[in-house]
């Protein structure tokens, strides 16, 4: 029979991990700050709703300072805490550093939207604050527990958060739909991180991947590596996991929307690269195909959706789906040069987050005006509001890719990646060089729809010649510009870091 | 060591839960088939635990527990959203938005 | 046969002896007693009041904040005990980080209440 006494074999005496404060500060500030603003919205109730936007957002900005001091102290990077089950990282900082940003920049868009559609709670900011907590413990998770607790704690908030409108049946259903999907694809996902667990017999991403080493792909190896993908496969809304997206992003309040394309998304990708850059290293000829095969449905489907929708939020989910297959794409060749790779992917995430915010921005702010989301009704805003129209064309020839703005230098890094001569070789990899084509026939098919928008905003008449001006409130106009401002420098110079660590953050 | 009756039991009570969840038209329904997959992956956390003596497989079990009832707690609060609106249910009925 | 077959083979005879001895029963029974049906013996409850409305009904929806609320703290528990166990090894650091997280919880509890969830009308 199985002997149940563990405790027999384990050593009794426990002693406390040490903690690094300093490499836990970011969290703990965001995590003290949450319990401030709850506890200022409990005491305080409706005297206390002009201030909670504001003292969230400052929430945001104060846990980014013990960033920036960590990456001062860049020589002490590495840090780890718990046996490397939480690594601090130049790559974990800079995704820190991300997601409060952005994040920032959600509550200013969030702001106005609320307050106009008489749907203010103060719970929504504290919803969002776990949520970006949860984000921050994603970039430094480098165990299944925590990666597990990450996903949830960004999810179970925004899920609430979609059907943020109680009394509107779109918003209700974009709820359920993200809900019942999202909790479907986290259970999938731990049943295959469960039968990881039972083959490498430790949580760690690092064990996982020396176990798996040695491995043969035995259908249980098979299995639990692409569950656990299906499961983050989800999160970055890649074909065919992304059918929420579209209804979720229509349905759900738009700065939330925009939160979830940018912020929810990335959180996605930071775990997608651990788990498979660290974890499923050696099992290369196992996960290649299948995320090959991801991103080109990724890219494909989302692009030829994206073209017959007349929403605007709309064609903004498809267009994210379609960019989350360009994200994919170094993945299904890491193995060749898994630094290319990842610095590939992390510089696509950091450059779509500053354009897709933008876009979202301008969407929020023309809705303040023509009350719809139909992209006739950008027709004209050339004549009433020049400048908004001039940020919106930058953010949409970021997205179709055309320099000199941002969009362009993420996709080059992409193909860059894909065309890289493997070691010893004469040529790229013909996987490589497939999808590098179905990479460029995507971003012409989506160049039309991106630019079919810029002209209806430049050269169309206004919607029932209504050419009153559009009042911008403040708050967003520190969110245009934030984005504005990274768009445009990020296409000129590369704003990516160097990350030193080859290894991964997998230890000195 | 008999590890395998309890893969086993957790394979088929996750087969089990996915065919509730593709199957189920009931809000609630769908959420007890997802309860079911998360006791399938805990008993095969603490099956391997028991089999490789190591704790870490039980604290990820206890991790879940606590997290799936945060998980239902919010889906039945959506589901009961959905029924002060729409006074059903089914989620087959859900498409005010398409596309 | 395997070892593990085996020990099932006496949960089965087990099995085999719990039928045997409750049908056994139960055919005697019904062998000796008299039998005379009426419709009042069909009833839910055959003494007492007269059954109203049907089997289906709904419960308050109150009785779900509650038990939902119960759930959630009912749950946060497990992380206590393995907690206490350690108590000893852990000392005042251990003692300062639970009050943070029941902290954490009461605020909940706390936010529950501000917001009059907890009144019962």
């Amino acid at each position: 029979m199985i002997s149940f006494d563990l405790l027999a074999n384990t050593e009794l005496a426990f002693e406390r991990p040490a903690i690094d404060w300093h490499a836990a500060a970011p969290e703990l500030v965001l995590l003290a700050w949450g319990a401030l603003v709850t506890l200022v919205d409990l005491v305080w109730l409706e005297k206390a709703r002009r201030f909670i936007p504001t003292l969230t957002g400052f929430g945001f900005l104060a846990a980014l300072i013990p960033v920036v001091t960590l990456w001062a102290d860049s020589d002490a990077l590495p840090r780890q805490m718990f046996d490397g089950a939480y690594v601090t990282d130049e790559l974990a900082l800079v995704f820190k550093g991300l997601f409060l940003l952005s994040a920032y920049v959600v509550v200013l868009l969030g702001a106005n939207y609320l307050n106009d559609g008489n749907y203010y709670d103060s719970e929504f900011y504290q919803l969002i604050s776990a949520s970006v907590l949860g984000m921050l413990i994603m970039a430094s998770a480098r165990d299944l527990v925590p990666i597990f607790i990450a996903i949830e704690l960004v999810s179970i908030p925004a899920y609430l958060m979609a059907a943020w409108r109680k009394r509107d049946l779109k918003s209700n259903e974009a709820g359920l739909k993200y809900m019942l999907m999202g909790v479907f694809a986290s259970a999938i996902m731990l049943y295959g991180m469960s039968l990881l667990y039972g083959m490498a017999g430790s949580t760690q991403i690092s064990a996982i991947g020396e176990a798996l080493t040695g491995l043969s792909d035995r259908p249980l190896v098979i299995l639990g590596v692409l569950f656990t993908l299906i499961g983050f496969g989800f999160k970055v809304s890649a074909v065919p996991f992304h059918t929420w997206a579209p209804d979720t992003y229509e349905g759900a309040p738009t700065p939330l929307t925009a939160f979830l394309a940018v912020a929810s998304k990335t959180a996605g990708f930071v775990a997608l690269l651990t788990v498979i850059l660290i974890g499923f290293e050696s099992k290369s000829e196992l996960v290649e195909p299948f995320m090959w095969v991801l991103a080109a449905a990724t890219m494909t489907i989302g692009n030829l959706i994206a073209l017959r929708q007349t929403n605007i939020v709309r064609m903004l989910a498809y267009s994210g789906v379609a960019q989350a297959g360009y994200m994919l794409a170094p993945l299904a060749v890491y193995s060749a040069n898994p630094e290319l790779s990842r610095s590939a992917v992390v510089n696509y995430l950091l450059i779509y987050a500053a354009m897709n915010l933008g876009a979202f921005a301008v969407v929020i702010i023309a809705a303040r005006k023509t009350k719809s989301g139909e992209i006739s009704s950008f027709g004209g805003m050339f004549q009433y509001a020049p400048g908004l129209t001039v940020a919106m064309t930058i953010f949409l020839f970021s997205l179709a890719g055309l320099p000199p703005v941002g969009g362009w230098l993420a996709k080059w890094r992409v193909f860059e990646s894909l065309l890289f001569f493997g070691e010893g070789s004469t040529a790229p990899s013909l996987a490589g060089v497939l999808l590098a084509v179905l990479v460029a026939l995507n971003s012409v098919v989506a160049a039309y729809y991106y630019l079919s928008v810029a002209k209806q905003m430049w050269f169309m008449p206004a919607v029932n010649d209504d050419n009153s001006t559009i009042k911008i409130p403040s708050a967003l106009t520190i969110a245009l510009a934030i984005a504005v401002v990274i768009t445009v420098v990020s296409g000129v110079t590369n704003l990516m870091p160097e990350l030193s660590t080859a290894d991964f953050g997998l230890g000195q | 060591m008999f590890l395998n009756q309890f893969l086993l039991f957790a394979a088929v009570l996750f087969s089990i839960g996915v065919y509730g969840v593709l199957t189920r038209r009931n809000g609630v329904l769908v959420l007890m088939s997802i309860e079911l997959i998360l006791n399938a992956v805990n008993i095969n956390l603490i099956a391997f635990a028991a089999y490789n003596q190591d704790l870490s497989g039980q604290v990820f079990a206890l991790f879940i527990i606590a997290v799936a009832a945060a998980e239902v707690g919010v889906g039945l609060a959506i589901v009961l959203l959905i029924y002060r609106n729409r006074r059903s249910i089914d989620i087959t009925e859900q498409n005010a938005l398409r596309g | 046969m395997s070892e593990f077959f085996r020990e099932y083979l006496i949960v089965f005879f087990f099995i085999l002896l719990a039928v045997a001895a409750v049908g056994g029963l139960i055919g005697l029974s019904s062998a000796i007693r008299p039998n005379r049906p009426s419709k009042g013996k069909i009833k839910n409850y055959e003494s007492g009041v007269d059954p109203t409305e049907g089997g289906w009904s709904q419960s308050q929806i109150r009785y779900y904040i509650f038990a939902l609320l119960f759930v959630m703290f009912d749950v946060e528990a497990v992380f206590i005990f393995p907690w206490a166990t350690v108590l000893e090894e852990l000392g005042w650091f251990g003692l300062v980080e639970m009050v943070i997280f029941i902290f954490i919880l009461a605020l909940g509890l706390g936010y529950a209440w501000r917001k009059g969830v907890l009144k019962w009308a």
